[in-house]
């Protein structure tokens, strides 16, 4: 449980917003000829890193608007927000050093195979 | 079109106010709402809005505008419900249909999807307090506030009217009326905290 503050309706709790996953995600310009793995990767492939995230949320329950939210995913601490379609901001954050030192990207503590391209 | 004259909640039929723990409910079942959505950055469609509603569209978050007839509440940066209470028909969204001019925007009749409980009395915020997650003392504190949120599980949107003593309508969905309802009348008791 966290407080998101909606770029629209101001500070709310977390159970009033859907997370639509991770953010800056762009279709192929050319579906046609888009190999399989590209579209697979496009469609499929998620970074699920364990630290700072860029994600788009919706705010289902209140304004139904989407904006995105740069988020730890370790602490849940969120470190910036910003409406669709706006640059990237510069965010100053680290990863969190884990004692494991196990891989930004996989899941949990346990490291997966494959990394995204 | 005549709209469905059937209160949602059973216990406050027929304009019925019920008093539990120094709150009273009441349920105004057939007001007219309007959902309207469009860019309010489009100088010309909010003007033409604004004279056939002979009122303005609300561009500031959270709250609602009043001409004594109707009320428009905020939704969104570009959708709004329009409410007439005392309408028993659909003259205004006919109205409103039939001077739709503009390619960017979208007119729906929403009168039978919520209800509107109204909620009157000196501990109402205690008594949402034991529902809610959000913050009422900051989103409900000025007399023209709308907040859209969870009622448990319920989408709700709480308006606070104005008036001397504390007044919140509650929109809920028809089909959670009384489900609602008998949550907040159980929760009268023990206010006193």
């Amino acid at each position: 449980m966290f407080l998101i503050n909606c770029p629209y309706c101001g500070e709310r709790e977390q159970s009033e917003f859907s997370c639509g996953g991770e953010a800056h995600i762009s279709r192929p310009k050319n579906p046609p000829d888009t190999s399989d793995d590209q579209w697979a990767d496009y469609l499929f492939m998620r970074k699920n890193i364990k630290g700072v995230q860029f994600e788009r949320w919706n705010h289902s329950s209140g304004c139904r608007q989407w904006f995105n939210v740069v988020r730890n995913t370790s602490t849940d601490e969120i470190l910036g927000i910003y409406n669709m379609g706006e640059a990237i901001p510069e965010i100053d954050g680290e990863n969190p050093k884990t004692p494991s030192g196990e891989p930004e990207i996989g899941s949990g503590n346990i490291s997966t195979s494959f990394k995204k391209k | 079109m005549i709209l469905n004259r059937e209160n949602a909640v059973i216990e406050l039929k027929d304009q019925t106010i019920k008093e539990y723990g120094g709150i009273e409910f009441q349920e105004i079942a057939f007001a007219q709402k309007i959902n309207l959505r469009g860019n309010s950055n489009n100088k010309s469609f909010m003007t033409l809005q604004g004279k056939l509603l002979d009122a303005v569209l609300p561009t500031k978050s959270n709250t609602y505008t009043n001409n004594g007839k109707i009320k428009i509440l905020w939704l969104g940066p570009n959708e709004w419900l329009i409410v007439d209470e005392d309408k028993k028909n659909n003259e205004l969204f006919l109205k409103l249909e039939k001077s739709d001019s503009h390619e960017e925007s979208a007119i729906t009749d929403v009168s039978e999807n919520r209800t509107i409980i109204r909620i009157r009395g000196k501990k109402i915020f205690n008594l949402l307090a034991k529902f809610l997650v959000i913050d009422l003392d900051k989103n409900l504190s000025n007399d023209s506030s709308v907040v859209q949120t969870l009622f448990v599980k319920v989408p709700i949107i709480l308006v606070r009217n104005n008036s001397n003593v504390v007044e919140i309508d509650l929109y809920v969905n028809r089909s959670h009326a009384n489900y609602v309802y008998n949550l907040l009348v159980d929760g009268t008791k023990n206010l006193d905290f």
